[in-house]
């Protein structure tokens, strides 16, 4: 449905950072070096709680090392993540712990001028603790006899008590849930819990940070937001921001662990700081594990039907475990509550939601943010309404949805938008006839080892958390973008938005080539730091192209319009009677007339003209903030086998659907696709970051395979995976186009469940679902119902 | 410790180097020869990312010895091919969407060129079975295997030539 004639979007160029990745050319944090640079390393709790009772860094400090603890730190208490606004932004940190509250906080940091040096200066550390009683789970964390984390913590100016270790509550209700469940003919409740999910992106969390004598420093770092860094290095440090420049390094994949400053930037400016000397820090997997998880979540959804399928009423209640820090609890909270009420119409909705410490791995934003655990509660509960009611769950769904005209609750209960496009029927519709979702097998006809089954799950992320309130928004959500139109007529896109590797920053440059009407390759990405930018808040809330994208879109069209009105000078003609058109054969914009042939000029020409004649620089900056946050929407349909003697689970197929309004890059939007279906499925099967529950150690211990990363040999064969794109079109997005990235792993473990209620008539509320829990539920099963296990008597054939 | 003196082959090029006895192939690689194409991801061979060719066989070099390269051969990912002049299979990995965020990319790369220089015409369920030690979070693996697949079809139909060949 697209609105006008593109010429660059839509189509599915390389992408401009492709041959430097390919060629193993390009740099990441931890390929950045610079001359005479010290080596740093962090000192790490071996206890879950432990107050900290010495730290003896002379053996460290007679070997040559520079060490860095609390007492040298400045005694700043901050979030990593500023993103919220400062009234909603719990701050419980210091650079080093005050008291260890995780296994794996920084304790201390030493560095040196060899790698092999620091490691030894580490070891030679004397810390002693006095460990106090942690809580590994948020029932432990609030019964009285827990020890708390903390007294208080700082909230916007002041201070607010923690008690019983609840960090954050909150609450919503719309309408009258109870009056609600009693219109109901049919009502559900049941408790899903998710597991903390380790991000597992491939680089691991580095930093660089070179002090120079007029006390500036220069910062190469892991981010989601290189400005962030700089202002929080600012507060933390009293730097000020002119002083401070972060470059931008492209980053090996953050999938939401670096959206706050990871903790080893602070330190590493510390140790630079007091040694006078370049240093780096490049975090080991290890490290990097004890760094941030996905929040782990219990929810007890309840939710009430009428007979035909009418949903009437939902309440939901949400323990979430925030870990050792409170990164963003606030938010997590209010997009469970805005996320639940987005999915399905509910005229009564009633949420509560606590955020709970614990002494864990701090839980951060990963991939979906609530989203994932949202979806699998609800997609869950709807599909087992729907088989209880005896209604077409797909049906179901098709009814009651948010939809065209609705409201969505974009990012919490604070970010409502009306929903403009919506292409959730045409891509249920063409889902359904790629996986043949009215033949699908149903469990009662399944005998035999192995057994099918197709699942449906559907749903959406946020694009951004933009809203039209002028003041008080619970966060920030703006971006800028810098367009030159240089001497030749090409173009430098200069925008300090981070590109995980999705291609945001590709479908930028495509957004602004397309706007000045000039070929792809004319537009250039500049590299950046944050002293030659304006601010983007950080890529994160599938905001990078809606959002980042329109400043790119705007700072554009304001440099269209000067350069046009230089074009009318030239070819005496009124700048409002010129199009700009690109050429391939001159590989260039031409600007003209239309039916005035003679008057045509390329973008070259006027670059030229303006340069020689001394007009100016073609150029703009905008700052933008979308006031709007539209849903983009999936569905996903995804057929398994189960073996039902090793409980192992085989994805057979899935077919996929995305509305992300216009498409700017189809291959690399799918690729978004397929990337969530992988990350899903391990979500939904078999990723779990695991502790001791006695010792709080990483049952893992560092180990990646251990955590259970899903390997090629796991995906679906190529043949058996369809990606449909809606034909919608956002008006409130660049040309159309609106998110994708989280969105697409946001159903994926409902639609697993769902499958496997298909092929076993077992539902599942735990994740993973392992082949343990798969064969516990089947022996379970056998024995309850007296439901013969076909498989079972197989087995005892076969070993007998 | 005494330091062992190693002379060995660098994407096609001599050296010879002194190397501490617990010296990594990936950090000579990395941090001496400035080659940083070659990354860390787990250093405990977890991972894929690292991999070289080493005699043409694929290794990991975060478990490898630098000395026992000594006579050898290593070809990194910057061997493979380079701005000019593309492999097959690194275009293969742009066209077919087998790039994200690129940190593992080398080491697939590197795997891939290996794979399809000990098997020309793999099939998909052979692609995967090589490249099942190389992980990757970004893409799900549809685009890299995508990528291997069409580098075979266009090298042995004579489309594309190796740059190594």
């Amino acid at each position: 449905m697209t609105q006008q004639k593109l010429h660059t979007i839509g189509n599915g160029a390389w992408r401009k950072d492709g041959i430097a990745k390919v060629t193993g050319t390009q740099v990441y944090a931890p390929d950045v070096a610079v001359p005479h640079q010290w080596f740093g390393r962090v000192l790490r709790s071996p206890f879950a709680h432990a107050e900290i009772v010495s730290v003896d860094t002379s053996a460290a400090e007679a070997m040559g090392a520079v060490c860095l603890t609390f007492d040298d730190v400045p005694k700043v208490r901050y979030n990593e993540r500023i993103v919220s606004t400062p009234p909603h932004l719990y701050r419980d940190r210091y650079v080093l712990a005050d008291k260890a509250r995780h296994v794996g906080e920084p304790i201390a940091a030493v560095a040196a001028p060899t790698e092999a040096l620091a490691e030894q200066a580490l070891r030679a550390i004397d810390v002693q603790y006095k460990p106090l009683k942690a809580s590994l789970s948020a029932e432990a964390a609030m019964s009285p006899e827990a020890d708390a984390l903390y007294e208080k913590v700082i909230l916007g100016t002041g201070e607010v008590a923690i008690e019983n270790n609840v960090a954050v509550r909150r609450h919503v209700e719309v309408g009258d849930v109870d009056q609600g469940f009693a219109e109901s003919d049919l009502i559900l409740e049941r408790s899903y819990t998710t597991v903390p999910q380790y991000h597992a992106q491939m680089e691991p969390k580095s930093v660089l940070c070179e002090p120079a004598r007029d006390g500036s420093i220069t910062v190469w770092a892991s981010a989601q937001s290189i400005h962030n860094v700089r202002i929080l290095l600012g507060e933390i440090y009293g730097i000020p921001l002119n002083k401070i420049n972060v470059r931008r390094t492209l980053v090996g994949g953050t999938f939401g662990s670096s959206i706050q400053v990871n903790s080893v930037v602070p330190v590493c400016v510390g140790l630079a700081l007091k040694s006078g000397h370049p240093v780096k820090i490049a975090s080991t997997r290890e490290e990097d594990m004890h760094s941030h998880l996905r929040y782990p979540s219990q929810l007890t959804l309840k939710m009430g039907v009428k007979r035909d399928g009418t949903v009437v009423a939902g309440e939901m209640d949400a323990t979430i475990e925030i870990g050792a820090h409170n990164i963003q609890a606030f938010p997590f909270l209010g997009v469970l509550a805005g996320f639940f009420a987005s999915l399905y119409k509910m005229p009564h909705m009633r949420y509560n939601g606590k955020a709970v410490y614990t002494n864990r791995t701090p839980s951060c934003a990963m991939q979906g943010f609530g989203a994932p655990q949202v979806h699998f509660a609800v997609e869950s509960l709807m599909d087992e309404l729907a088989v209880e009611l005896g209604i077409d769950p797909l049906e179901m769904k098709l009814k009651n949805y948010v939809g065209l005209g609705g409201t969505f609750w974009g990012h919490g209960p604070t970010v409502k938008s009306i929903i403009l496009s919506d292409g959730v029927p045409e891509l249920l519709e063409r889902g359904a006839e790629h996986i043949g979702w009215a033949d699908r097998p149903r469990p009662e006809e399944q005998t035999g080892r192995h057994r099918r089954g197709i699942g449906l799950a559907r749903g959406f992320h946020t694009s951004g958390v933009g809203q039209p309130k002028a003041q008080g928004a619970e966060m920030i959500d703006y971006s800028g973008a810098i367009v030159k139109i240089n001497e030749d007529g090409s173009v430098d896109l200069a925008q300090s938005l981070m590109d995980h590797g999705g291609g945001t920053l590709e479908a930028i440059a495509k957004i602004v080539a397309e706007e000045l009407g000039v070929p792809l390759d004319k537009v250039g990405i500049s590299p950046v730091d944050t002293k030659t930018t304006v601010y983007d808040v950080t890529t994160h809330a599938t905001r990078g192209v809606y959002a980042g994208g329109a400043a790119a879109h705007k700072a554009a069209k304001t440099a269209k319009a000067k350069l046009l009105a230089l074009a009318g000078r030239m070819l005496e003609v009124m700048p409002d009677a010129l199009v700009i058109e690109p050429d391939e054969e001159l590989g260039q914009g031409v600007i003209f007339c239309p039916g005035m042939p003679d008057h045509k000029v390329t973008v070259g020409e006027v670059a030229r003209h303006s340069h020689v004649n001394s007009w100016g620089t073609i150029a703009a900056v905008e700052s933008v903030r979308q006031v709007t946050a539209p849903p983009a929407y999936v569905t996903q349909f995804i057929e398994v086998e189960v073996d039902t003697y090793t409980g192992a689970v085989r994805t057979l197929r899935a077919a996929l659907g995305a509305d992300c309004g216009t498409v700017v890059n189809p291959i690399l939007a799918a690729g978004q696709m397929e990337g969530g279906l992988s990350k899903g499925a391990g979500y939904a099967l078999i990723e779990d970051i695991g502790w001791d529950p006695e010792t709080g150690q990483l049952d893992s211990k560092g180990f990646w395979i251990d955590g259970k990363t899903p390997s090629v040999s796991e995906a679906p064969l190529l043949g058996d995976v369809t990606i449909d794109f809606a034909d919608t079109y956002e008006p409130t997005g660049p040309f159309g186009a609106k998110g994708i990235g989280e969105a697409s792993m946001n159903p994926v473990a409902a639609a697993y469940t769902n499958a496997l209620y298909g092929a076993l008539g077992v539902r599942f509320y735990d994740l993973p679902v392992t082949p343990e829990k798969i064969l516990a539920a089947l022996r379970e099963n056998e024995a309850t119902t007296g439901a013969p296990v076909e498989a079972r008597r197989e087995t005892t054939m076969v070993t007998s | 410790m005494n330091k062992h003196l190693i002379k060995f082959v660098l994407n096609g090029e001599p050296r010879e180097i002194l190397v501490e006895p617990n010296e990594l192939l990936m950090n000579v690689v990395r941090e001496r020869e400035s080659l940083t194409g070659t990354k860390y991801g787990c250093g405990i061979g977890e991972c894929g990312a690292c991999a070289v060719h080493v005699d043409g066989q694929p290794l990991l070099s975060c478990i490898v010895l630098a000395a026992d390269v000594d006579g050898r051969e290593v070809v990194t990912v910057e061997g493979i091919g380079s701005y000019g002049q593309l492999d097959p299979v690194q275009e293969a990995f742009l066209d077919e969407g087998g790039v994200q965020c690129g940190y593992c990319t080398p080491g697939m790369v590197v795997m891939s060129r290996a794979l399809l220089n000990e098997n020309p015409n793999p099939t998909e369920l052979e692609v995967r079975h090589y490249m099942r030690g190389s992980l990757c979070r970004c893409t799900g693996y549809s685009g890299i295997v995508r990528a291997v697949l069409s580098a075979a079809e266009k090298e042995s139909s004579g489309k594309a030539v190796p740059v190594a060949s």
